[in-house]
Order: structure tokens, then C-alpha cells, then sequence
């Protein structure tokens, strides 16, 4: 394009290409290595970690599925991943609109709260909720994680979706006023539609970080068979150091954590890139 | 609450500014009326659900820094103990030192990283695939890639196995004095593509023809980086610096999983500040649920970030450059 000039040194933009395709190839070496170890055994990983694996034999699978929980914790993480981020998204859709609907102080003092919870990071705020949990016995159970999933995915969602009804004109609540449609009636029936590309990467973007969510599984959920996929992987690599190495099931639970979320890229790559860095954008 | 809230102010402000040229929005129009009436019903639960679950416990910890707790039993006032306590621990002294380092080094190294690979791939044949491939990283669990990581520098890892094919002899690539190195390379490499993909959304609103008027003025490529590239992305960076900064502190997963292959808490000199909390309370052999202790380490750090973030944006103000 034009930036590209002669008087640039020559040799750094073919040094440059270079380094951005290692890089790329390093990336792409890394995800291949993960699926392909999944179909070799301990020693072949160890031993001859850069060839090929000789068959496509699913034993790792079948074992890390039923022996070490995975297929329990995958179910655990979708029902999880699913119920957590339709409802934060449903809770805060309405949310966002009111915000982005008013320009009072108190309306601007709200998203400014909701704003000021991105920056906090999550160890400050995991004791006390440990004891909040606690306290309503919602220690070590999926609905208390849950809970404190919607929770702390509530400040980016409302962030996410305030700017994008913002961008939605004004005109078209004058008109359907105009037509006596009720005010929820029109955030229903007429916002809520039109604001269905924010709706679904606010979806998407909240369970990509939820399907890889750890620190709060780690903290609330201690019996194994409420782990999920994250804690599963955790709580096998910790395990082998007492019975013993199988690194071929290791690399099937990770498989079975990364491909849907490969998938899903693979499916809807542009919209979690852009989505990630619109809102960022301004 | 939420509702009631809402009316006060809002009378308070109608008494005060009569009727004049305001936007439509927050006037009188009976537009605007029929939006206050579901401000209230709209926000309660989200509202609710956010002060008891994140906002009410920010502030508890606020209070429990300055207690001796153990998360059971209520807590005990101790003044600033902890805050002393903490400044004389080695082994948080540590974990700040990590966290800085992250914040700082890696920060750097991710930002020096992305911006040259937004400069080359402006114009380089299949962009598209390169920032979806470096983006890669940043969409799977953190635990996924400590695991590859550690199978990669592991004494019998790949890298070895590489170095040793090639007549070369194993490298110690885990050990105290290179582990943590290890881990900072690593957070370049897992954030690089995110921060790519920020700095090309914020570069390709920048119109081509600006570049076309600058190869006429016979501008050199420094130039039209100098005087076009930078300071028409220069939002976009200071949004990605703070967003860094913010994102740097949380690090948690990645070291935990790097670490904790070799016990069940990760070497004390891979900790940073947010694996500091979990080792003073909840980790290891035997748990030390030295709760208002971990409080008053989070509350540095938060205290860290607000001070950075600050820093950051006033020394990154500029005039906004219309385009």
C-alpha cells in the first residue's frame, strides 16, 4: 500500500516479514503440537515430540473423557458457559439501554460504577465474596459459581452494550411513541432487535472468557466432579506427580478444551476480533 | 433503591434548570419521561446483583486490609499491621517486584512487538491470516498454554530436543534465575496478537488518501509514521496501555499452571501479586486462610493500577485529532 517508500532501509522490511512469520509459524507449531500429542502416547511425546503420530487412535481420549473427568467437566462447562453468559447478557441488555437512553447525573454515575469495575482486578474482590458464598451455603456449587460468574462479566457486558445502543438512533422511539408503543414495548419489539449484532458478540465474547475462566473455579469449587474444563486440566497435571505421567491423556483433555473454542474462531473469527477491539477503538 | 434514587435526582435537577435548549434526551419531552420510568426497573437487578457481588466485596476489602482475618470468624481490627507486614515480607516484596516486572517489561516488549508487526503487515500479502493466526492465543484457557510452555523448555522438552538434534547440549531453561524470563517471554507471546489486532482496528480508520498526500509531498516512510501513523492511533495506544496495565495485574492462570507442575504452588519466585493472594490463603500443603493479610496485598495492587492508570492517561492526553 503507500507507506511502502524506497528510502525506507531495505533490509528491515525483509527482516521484519520474517520475524512476523516465525512468529506465525510459532503460534500455528504450538496448537498443531497440542491436537497431534493427543494421538501419541507418553514416550512417543517425549522421545519424538516433532513427528507425526503413527495412527489416529482415540484411547487418549476415551481415557482422559471417562478416567479423568474431562467429559464430566465439559458438561459442567457448557451448562456453565451457556446459562451464565445468556443471562448476564439478558440482564444486561435492559441495563445498557436505560444507560445509554438518559443523560442525568445519576444514569452517568452508574455506568461510571459499572466502568470502574474493569479496572478491579478479581483478587480483590475473591476473600469477601469467598465468605459472602460461604455465607449463603453457595460454597462448592455450580450455582454459586454461577452467580459470581454474571457477576463479574457485568461491567464489560453493560460497557460493551451501552455503546452499542448509543449508537442506535434516538429517532426511533420518537416514532414508535409517536405510534403509542409503550416504552418496554419498544425496547423489546424494536431495540432489542436491531441490537442483535451487539447482543450476539457480547454472547460470544463472554463465553470465550468464561469457558476459560479459572481463578474462581479454583477458589469456590473443591469436589471434582463440579470441575470444569480448566480446573480438570489443573487438578490432572497436579495428580501425575504422584501416579505417574500420561501425557497422552493430558493432551486430549487439552484438546477437548481448545477445540471448541478453535471452532468457534474458525466460525466467527471476525466478529470476536472486532468485537474485542471496536468498543476499544474510540 | 435504584428508583427512588433516580426521582430525587431527577426533580433536583428539573427545579433547577427550567426549560431551555437542552437535547431532547434528558428534558421534558414526554420521550424522555417515558425513559425515566423504566431507568429503575431496567437496572434493578443487574444493579443489585453488581453491588453485592462485586462492588460491596471491593469495599469489604477494602475495610479487611486493615484486619487480622481468616474468612471464618469476623475480623479483627490491627491498624496498618498488614500494610507493614507486607512492606518487610520477602516474599511479597517478590511478587511486586514480578508484577512490576510484568506490568513494565513485558508491557514494553508486547507494545515495541505490535506496533512493528502493525507497521509491516499494513502492507504485506495475507494480513488477514497473520493477525487471525497471533490472535490465536488469546482465546484459549491460560492453563493450555503454561502447559505447552512447559512441555516446550522442560529438560526433556522440545526446545532440548531441538538444541540436542542439532548437536547442541540440553539448557536448563527452568531453573530460579531463568524460570520467571521464561514466563515473561511467554506473556509477549500470548498478548502480542490481542494488542495487534487493537492497534490495526485503531490504524485502518486512518484514510488512505492521507498517505497519498504525503507521498506527493514526498514525505519519507519516517515521516508519514512521525507525522500521520502516530498520532492518529495515539487513542488507540493510550486505550491499549491502560487496558495492559489493568490486564497485567490479573495475571494469575498462566503462572499457576506453569508453576504448579512441580508442587502444588508454583516456585516463590514465579509468584506475582495475584498468586501472592492465592498462596497466603487457600494454596499449598497446608492452607493459611491469612485472609485480611491478602487483602492488604490486593489493596496495594489495586492501588497500583488506580495510580497507574492515572499516570498514564494524563501523560498520554493530547488533543484529540479530528479525521
Amino acid at each position: 500500500m503507500a507507506t511502502s517508500t524506497t528510502s525506507r532501509p531495505k533490509v528491515l522490511r525483509p527482516l521484519g516479514s520474517t520475524a512476523v512469520w516465525l512468529f506465525v509459524a510459532f503460534c500455528l507449531f504450538a496448537f498443531v503440537f497440542m491436537l497431534m500429542s493427543s494421538f501419541k502416547n507418553s514416550s512417543e511425546i517425549l522421545n519424538t515430540p516433532w513427528s507425526l503420530p503413527t495412527s489416529l487412535d482415540f484411547g487418549n481420549w476415551g481415557r482422559a473423557w471417562t478416567d479423568s473427568g474431562f467429559g464430566e467437566a465439559a458438561v459442567n462447562t457448557v451448562l456453565l458457559v451457556v446459562t451464565a453468559s445468556v443471562v448476564v447478557v439478558g440482564v444486561s441488555a435492559p441495563a445498557a439501554y436505560a444507560l445509554s437512553r438518559r443523560t442525568g447525573r445519576l444514569s452517568g454515575g452508574i455506568t461510571m460504577l459499572f466502568v470502574i469495575g474493569l479496572g478491579i482486578p478479581l483478587q480483590v474482590i475473591v476473600l469477601p465474596l469467598y465468605s459472602v458464598l460461604a455465607e449463603l451455603g453457595l460454597i462448592d456449587s455450580l450455582f454459586g459459581l454461577f452467580l459470581v460468574y454474571v457477576a463479574t462479566h457485568l461491567p464489560f457486558t453493560v460497557f460493551l452494550l451501552t455503546g452499542f445502543f448509543r449508537s442506535l438512533p434516538n429517532e426511533l422511539e420518537e416514532a414508535a411513541a409517536l405510534d403509542g408503543v409503550s416504552a418496554t414495548g419498544t425496547f423489546f419489539r424494536i431495540m432489542l432487535p436491531l441490537a442483535r449484532g451487539g447482543l450476539v458478540t457480547a454472547l460470544l465474547l463472554n463465553a470465550i472468557g468464561l469457558w476459560n475462566e479459572t481463578l474462581l473455579g479454583l477458589m469456590f469449587i473443591q469436589s471434582t466432579e463440579k470441575y470444569t474444563l480448566s480446573l480438570a486440566l489443573i487438578g490432572f497435571i497436579q495428580q501425575q506427580q504422584y501416579s505417574g505421567a500420561d501425557y497422552g491423556a493430558l493432551f486430549a483433555g487439552v484438546s477437548i478444551t481448545i477445540i471448541p473454542m478453535l471452532l468457534l474462531y474458525l466460525w466467527l473469527g471476525r466478529r470476536i476480533t472486532e468485537g474485542l477491539t471496536a468498543g476499544l477503538g474510540k | 433503591m435504584a428508583l427512588s434514587l433516580e426521582s430525587r435526582s431527577a426533580s433536583r435537577r428539573d427545579t433547577r434548570r427550567p426549560a431551555g435548549p437542552r437535547p431532547v434526551r434528558g428534558g421534558h419531552s414526554p420521550l424522555a419521561r417515558r425513559q425515566r420510568r423504566i431507568f429503575g426497573p431496567f437496572l434493578a437487578i443487574p444493579l443489585m446483583l453488581y453491588l453485592v457481588l462485586f462492588i460491596g466485596p471491593t469495599l469489604y476489602s477494602v475495610y479487611a486490609a486493615f484486619t487480622k482475618w481468616d474468612g471464618i470468624n469476623s475480623p479483627t481490627w490491627r491498624g496498618t499491621d498488614n500494610f507493614t507486614a507486607l512492606v518487610d515480607d520477602p516474599l511479597f516484596q517478590e511478587a511486586f517486584w514480578n508484577t512490576l516486572l510484568i506490568l513494565v517489561v513485558v508491557g514494553l516488549g508486547i507494545f515495541v512487538l505490535a506496533f512493528s508487526f502493525m507497521l509491516l503487515l499494513r502492507d504485506m500479502k495475507g494480513k488477514g491470516f497473520v493477525r487471525g493466526v497471533i490472535f490465536l492465543p488469546h482465546i484459549v484457557s491460560p492453563i493450555v498454554l503454561a502447559i505447552f510452555w512447559g512441555f516446550l523448555l522442560r529438560h526433556d522438552g522440545l526446545l532440548n530436543a531441538l538444541i540436542v538434534k542439532l548437536g547442541g547440549e540440553p539448557v536448563a531453561w527452568i531453573g530460579p534465575d531463568s524460570a520467571f524470563l521464561m514466563i515473561m517471554i511467554a506473556m509477549v507471546w500470548i498478548s502480542t496478537g490481542f494488542y495487534v489486532a487493537i492497534l490495526m482496528a485503531g490504524v485502518d480508520r486512518i484514510p488512505a488518501y492521507f498517505y497519498e498526500d504525503a507521498s506527493l509531498a514526498g514525505a519519507s516512510a519516517w515521516q508519514k509514521l512521525r507525522h500521520i501513523t502516530l498520532p492518529l492511533s495515539w487513542d488507540v495506544i493510550s486505550v491499549a496501555a491502560v487496558l495492559w496495565t489493568i490486564s497485567s495485574v490479573k495475571v494469575f492462570e498462566f503462572i499457576y499452571a506453569f508453576g504448579a507442575s512441580q508442587g502444588t504452588m508454583p516456585p516463590t519466585y514465579e509468584w506475582n501479586a495475584a498468586v501472592f493472594v492465592y498462596g497466603v490463603t487457600f494454596g499449598g500443603q497446608t492452607p493459611q486462610y491469612r485472609f485480611g493479610y491478602a487483602c492488604a496485598s490486593a489493596v496495594v495492587m489495586l492501588l497500583l493500577v488506580s495510580g497507574m492508570v492515572a499516570i498514564l492517561r494524563r501523560a498520554m492526553r493530547r488533543d484529540a485529532v479530528q479525521f
